[in-house]
């Protein structure tokens, strides 16, 4: 109910004061993003830190930037705002699709990506999304200065991640070729309307101007031990066009190959049937608006 | 006697007074008390399901800087009594075993309190807790009713020969002669049926958790005893069973129920062990003491009820009516330790209200109880009678496939028609006209137009289904029936006064959680007396300015209480119209021949003999000379209601789905009720009531359950793992009505409040039934999870296969 | 492991030195006396009772502590009507019977109004959606859309369908 007792908390004003802070504080510090499960964690007493470094007043940890082939995302960039803004149209529109379907209003107002990167818990939205578009990880120390990681390699298993205690994770890369044809979504099922996903699915399509995909990228959320990839779907669809035959085989392929666990949500057997019935119609989707894009 | 629409404040949706001070944020909910050098309390709760306790190691809690005290189980029980009382105990044959505030020795259940910390603040109470070392030695845990009811199965207390905490038939009387009779009755009737359904139906452990949990703040002192705030539907009650606990002089005990509570539902109506521990400790240290339940708490202990399984049998003739039931029940009660319901009185209603608003005339109805290492039931609104209401809507609906027959006619046709009318177990219907509610639902959702709409949309592989329900709810009940159920009276009674300036306050002793009393009640009043319900005040929840009454449960208000409203209002008016006839010396005139209307008294044999309704009062209550023989000063009358026999409602329900069949997933398109609450104080605070009810089925039917693992750890403490349902996940429900006065009821007033949900998870899973007819499906257990529906429709497709 | 803060709450400064572990909801509640925030969940920020506005935003107080606040302004159901004016909201809610016990309430008018602020002429679905971290276990949400819906028809001078309450009654 409520946090055991804190001795410490701060709110630096950018990078470099966070780091130092974190580096002063040691061991039992803990970064606060938008504390939508580090709270949930600190008032079940199953984290207690000692020292709090709240990133919400870091301005530099915030918004979006687009470079010549790549969309840098900040990790204190809120749902919210991923979810209203138009910069991830197209490509990237995966991202955008579970921003908006995370939790509920309050929660999107709140949340980051990077919080939820970093918590990286099974039943969550942006660690598959993010590894379906192929993000790469830059994360900061003051010993180490910055680090490149692939989301792949980032992502370990349940709430474990390739982040160093000493790091702070400050950009999400994501590689965006201002090409036209190119298009992702994304879908989960909870349950209930917005619910935490027992199955989440992103896709993304790149198709040619033939209306052929040239290209597709398909991950699963929501199993043990972390959102995984699987590459088979763009060897299924490269050459072919976007039909729905070819979408269910695809997304066949990945129900079968792609282990899964049961538990009082959702047998393995029902997470399979998730993942051929909504991978289906999230690549149908990634690839309508790959095509309408390419119509374009 | 007051008519409805004598002066038309019945039957108006004004907007409710209680609602300036709660959209201000200005309620006053248990919690928003403050009283200064409040000590807070925080339990210490059982981590296992069955254990023998050890050592309680308080030290490290009580050395904590703000610490002010802790308690175990053994100490508090040398302290207090223990909680089998009379007064918490209902006339029936069953086990009633003794237990204390706080275990001692042993717990049964994980979550079970075991000994409490005080701390001057609630975060460092919270750390106190935690901070208690408790030994435990584990015990096997017994969790599966049906097992727990085999011979051999461990025990759940070592000194009872089995785990059977009740057990009795509903059907042939009480004699074993009869009971023999009846049976071989309905074996023959099922010996000779055109057809027989036998089929096992079994309801998830959910029950309707308010979004304010429990809590009571105590205050001692020397010179007046204990005032208890608390959370509860039956301050009363509460009080009289405090005082014996606790040892004390009902003349030192007062409980007071928040003018604002966020929803009961039947979760605050039982005698809670922690609220002695909470007045005992005020009064050990003499300081105020507070405990506001968490809602880790709250899901762990109370909330739980429903879990039941049903073995129902139905035998009828060609054309689908119904000749003889047989059902054996069995209810999982946990613990069964808990005042007043002891967990089994909520399925033993149930097996009560099994037969519905259908006219069979025989059935053999028996029910056991088991206890388990789980929390003790307690009751959720439709008590007891959710499992059942499913069991039986889905049997006929089962029934009516067999047959070929279209099942809204199927129930139809064995639709109650002869009123009065007394069912198989005893329940007795006053009045009413089903049909009419029946066939008006049916108008509402063009069955023949949905019919055509979904085999249209099959040929294009979308599967729609309707499906119905109903409900015939008890609107209260009379003292004949609450005495035995709950060992407490079932009058409705109120206390009204009426001061000098004619305004009205009326004193109730029942404890509503949103039920809207304070507008609808005022309605009546202000109606009876021609009055504007501005002028009427209604207080409720003192034990100590209120008369006792058994309390907000049942759908007592709209019926009980509003019923001794008109009757108290009856009173006061005889007793105005006497004085106006000695004032105005109209020797020859009745009491009846005087109208309240417009703020005035009027004789209506002459327009020009009136009195202001302010200025007649104030000459009762203050000009107290030369008084009408044999008159008393003052305008205070206290009314007792009483009706001969339970008053009953109707509501049929109808839902309308679409289910995907890849996945077993279906959303909900339409549902509609068609209610028959007899006259309607105030429209849209009765839809509101129905809509909350549906919504409470829809969400137990979707999505709730409380899950023990196979040690009986409980795994479902917080909404994110017992799952409610959000705005989102439910559509608009549409109200209609076919009302009929209630006989018995001074108004034709029948009420609302208790039995809304139980019909919602029949009527869904027939629509899903029927929207999957093509794969032969048959839903039999709840809650209704899509992966369950998705094999059910993979079992139907292998079967055409083979 | 304490920390001076100020916070505006409701338009007025408020300076205290709290424990830093301190949630806000209690620093709402019980600091500050606002108790029309309410508390409906251990630890799982599910039910949105204690949503409050900060710096404009709906947000579960709840899931912050109050050092979080500091410098902030934090709006609660207290403060929605202006000089005991209810807003358009609270007057909707109360027409069409939007709340029974109250008890989730005020969470849902500080998220409303938030999305009302965003969303200028919403859909039923659209109001659903933004509804599902307010739990109500009263009135079953039909009430509280159409109140919802009949606020934002109201801003744009539309008449709300279907008629709601009386609110003025005459004798
Ligand atoms: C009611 C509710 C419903 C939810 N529903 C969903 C859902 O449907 N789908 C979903 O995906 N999630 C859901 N969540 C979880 C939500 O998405 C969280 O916001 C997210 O998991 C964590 O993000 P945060 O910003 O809140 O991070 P925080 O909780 O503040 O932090 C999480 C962890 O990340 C670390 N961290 C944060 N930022 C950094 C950084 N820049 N560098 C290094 N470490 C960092 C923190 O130290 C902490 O350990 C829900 C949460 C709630 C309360
Ligand atoms: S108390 Fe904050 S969300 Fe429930
Ligand atoms: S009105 Fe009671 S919880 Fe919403």
């Amino acid at each position: 109910m409520y946090p055991a007792p804190i001795e410490a908390y701060f709110a630096p004003r950018s990078i470099d004061e966070a780091l130092q802070c974190l580096a002063e504080a040691g061991d039992d510090a803990t970064f606060i993003a938008g504390g939508m499960s580090l709270m949930q964690a600190m008032k079940a007493r199953l984290v207690e830190p000692r020292v709090l470094i709240d990133l919400n007043e870091v301005e530099e940890l915030r918004g979006l930037a687009r470079g010549p082939r790549s969309l840098t995302v900040r990790p204190m960039t809120r749902y919210r705002e991923l979810a209203a803004t138009s910069a991830l149209h197209g490509a990237l529109q995966a991202l955008g699709d579970a921003a908006a379907t995370v939790g509920d209003r309050q929660v999107r107002n709140a949340g980051t990506i990077g919080g939820s990167l970093c918590w990286n818990y099974v039943a969550s939205c942006m660690p598959s999304a993010c590894l379906c578009l192929d993000a790469t990880l830059v994360l900061a120390s003051l010993a180490g200065g910055t680090r490149s990681v692939p989301i792949k390699t980032f992502l370990v298993g349940p709430l474990e991640t390739a982040r160093r205690d000493d790091e702070l994770l400050i950009e999400i890369v994501f590689p965006a070729s201002i090409r036209r044809g190119v298009g992702s979504a994304y879908r989960k099922y909870g349950g209930a309307v917005d619910g935490l996903p027992i199955v989440g699915i992103a896709a993304q399509v790149e198709v040619d101007e033939a209306g052929l995909c040239t290209h597709a990228r398909f991950s699963v959320g929501g199993i043990l031990p972390t959102a995984r990839a699987f590459d088979g779907v763009g060897e299924i669809l490269r050459g072919r066009p976007g039909t729905p035959a070819a979408f269910a085989e695809a997304a066949a392929a990945a129900a079968d190959a792609i282990e899964t666990q049961g538990d009082h949500l959702a047998s393995a057997g029902y997470r399979r049937v998730l993942i051929r019935t909504l991978g289906r119609d999230v690549l149908a989707e990634a690839h309508a608006r790959a095509s309408n894009g390419a119509g374009r | 006697m007051s008519t409805a629409g004598e002066t038309g404040w019945i039957g108006r949706s004004l907007a409710r007074r209680e609602d300036a001070r709660l959209l201000a944020g200005r309620g006053e909910y248990l919690a928003d008390l403050r009283v200064p050098d409040c000590l807070h309390l925080c339990f210490v709760r059982s981590a296992h399901a069955h254990a023998r306790i050890g050592a309680v190691r308080l030290e490290a809690a009580l050395a904590m800087p703000g610490v002010a005290g802790a308690i175990t189980g053994a100490e508090l029980s040398r302290e207090v009594q223990g909680q089998r009382i009379p007064v918490l105990i209902p006339a029936f044959p069953a086990r009633y075993r003794q237990y204390w505030p706080l275990a001692v020795d042993e717990v049964y259940w994980h979550g079970e309190p075991l000994a409490a910390v005080l701390a001057e603040d609630k975060y460092v109470a919270e750390d106190a807790a935690a901070a208690v070392e408790v030994d435990y030695e584990p015990l096997p845990a017994v969790t599966d009713a049906e097992a727990a009811l085999c011979a051999g199965s461990p025990r759940v207390y070592d000194d009872w020969d089995d785990n059977e905490i009740f057990a009795t038939g509903y059907t042939g009387g009480f004699e074993a002669e009869g009971i023999a009779r009846n049976d071989a009755e309905v074996d023959a009737l099922f010996a000779g049926a055109d057809v027989v359904l036998s089929q096992r139906f079994r309801t998830q452990r959910c029950g309707v958790c308010p979004i304010e949990t429990r809590g009571a703040l105590a205050l001692w002192s020397d010179a007046d005893g204990l005032t208890l705030h608390l959370t509860t539907q039956r301050p009363h009650i509460e009080r009289l069973a405090l005082a014996d606990l606790l040892e004390l002089s009902t003349s030192e005990v007062r409980v007071i129920a928040p003018r604002d509570q966020g929803g009961g539902f039947g979760v605050k109506a039982p005698f809670y062990r922690e609220h002695v521990v909470v007045c005992h400790l005020a009064r050990k240290l003499r300081r105020p003491v507070r405990w506001i339940e968490t809602r880790e708490e709250h899901l762990m202990t109370v909330s739980q009820e429903r879990d039941q399984i049903h073995d129902l049998e139905i035998a009828a003739d060609s054309e689908g009516r119904i000749l003889a039931l047989r059902n054996r029940g069995i209810g999982d009660v946990g613990d069964g330790r808990q005042g007043v319901y002891w967990g089994f009185v909520m399925p033993s209603l149930g097996s009560v209200m099994l037969p519905n608003a259908y006219a069979i005339r025989h059935a053999d109805i028996k029910l056991r109880c088991a206890v388990t290492n789980k929390t003790c039931l307690s009751p959720s609104r439709s008590f007891g009678a959710l499992p059942t209401r499913f069991a039986l809507e889905r049997g006929l609906d089962m029934l009516a496939r067999r047959l070929g027959l279209e099942t809204a006619e199927l129930k139809r046709r064995n639709l109650i028609t002869d009123f009065p009318y007394t069912t198989v177990t005893g329940v007795h219907h006053d009045s009413g006209d089903y049909v009419k509610a029946w066939d008006t639902l049916l108008e509402r959702v063009d069955l023949p137009g949905f019919r055509a709409l979904q085999a249209e949309a099959r040929t294009q592989g979308h599967y729609l289904g309707i499906g119905f329900a109903c409900g015939a709810e008890f609107s209260g009940i009379p003292s004949d029936v609450l005495v035995p159920l709950e060992n407490q009276p079932g009058y409705g009674v109120v206390t009204m006064r009426i001061d000098p300036r004619g305004k009205v306050a009326i004193h109730e002793g029942d404890a509503p959680q949103g039920q809207s009393h304070e507008t609808t009640m005022a309605q009546v009043a202000a109606d009876a007396f021609g009055i504007h319900p501005d002028d009427v005040s209604v207080r409720h929840g003192d034990t100590g300015t209120t008369p006792l009454s058994s309390g907000t449960i049942g759908a007592r208000g709209a019926s009980y209480t509003v019923a001794a409203i008109a009757e108290a209002a009856a009173a006061l008016k005889a007793k105005m119209a006497r004085y106006m006839i000695h004032d105005h010396g109209l020797e020859d005139a009745d009491p009846a021949d005087f109208a309240f209307q417009g703020g005035a008294v009027v004789y209506e044999k002459d327009g020009n003999v009136r009195r202001d309704f302010g200025a007649l009062a104030d000459r009762i209550v203050m000009g107290s000379i030369n008084l009408p023989p044999g008159e008393s000063p003052g305008l205070e009358h206290t009314a007792y209601f009483e009706a001969p026999k339970p008053m009953i409602c109707f509501t049929a329900q109808a839902a309308k789905v679409e289910v995907d069949v890849e996945t077993g997933q279906f959303v909900i398109l339409d549902y509609a009720t068609c209610e028959d609450v007899g006259t309607v104080i105030n429209p849209i605070v009765v839809e509101g009531q129905v809509q909350g009810g549906v919504v409470q089925g829809m969400s137990n039917a979707m999505f709730e359950e409380f899950l023990y693992d196979e040690n009986g750890q409980q795994m479902t403490a917080d909404f994110e793992t017992y799952r409610l349902a959000s705005a989102a996940d439910v559509p608009t429900v549409t109200v209609s009505h076919a009302p009929t006065p209630c006989p018995d009821h001074p108004m034709g007033v029948r009420a609302v409040g208790e039995g809304r949900p139980g019909p919602v998870p029949g009527a869904l899973a027939n629509a899903i039934c029927d929207a999957l007819a093509p794969f032969g499906v048959e839903i039999t257990a709840l809650p209704l999870k899509p992966e369950t529906i998705l094999a059910l429709i993979e079992a139907g497709r292998a079967g055409e296969g083979a | 492991m304490k920390k001076e803060i100020t916070v505006t709450v409701n338009g007025e400064a408020i300076t205290h030195t709290v424990p830093l572990r301190l949630l806000l909801v209690d620093f709402i509640r019980d600091e500050c006396g606002l108790t029309g925030t309410h508390v409906g969940c251990t630890y799982e920020g599910r039910c949105g009772a204690c949503t409050v506005q900060v710096d404009g935003r709906a947000l579960k107080s709840c899931m912050k502590l109050a050092v979080q606040a500091d410098g902030k302004e934090v709006t609660t159901v207290e403060g929605l009507a202006r000089e005991d004016r209810l807003h358009n909201l609270q007057k909707a809610f109360s027409r069409y019977h939007a709340l029974q016990c109250g008890y989730c309430t005020g969470g849902i008018l500080m998220n409303a109004v938030d999305f009302l602020n965003e969303n200028i002429n919403p859909s039923e679905d659209e109001v659903r959606r933004a509804l599902v971290g307010n739990l109500c276990r009263c009135t079953g949400y039909s009430h509280i859309v159409e109140a919802i819906l009949a606020a934002s028809a109201m801003r744009h001078g539309l008449k709300p369908v279907p008629p709601p309450a009386e609110t003025e009654p005459a004798p």
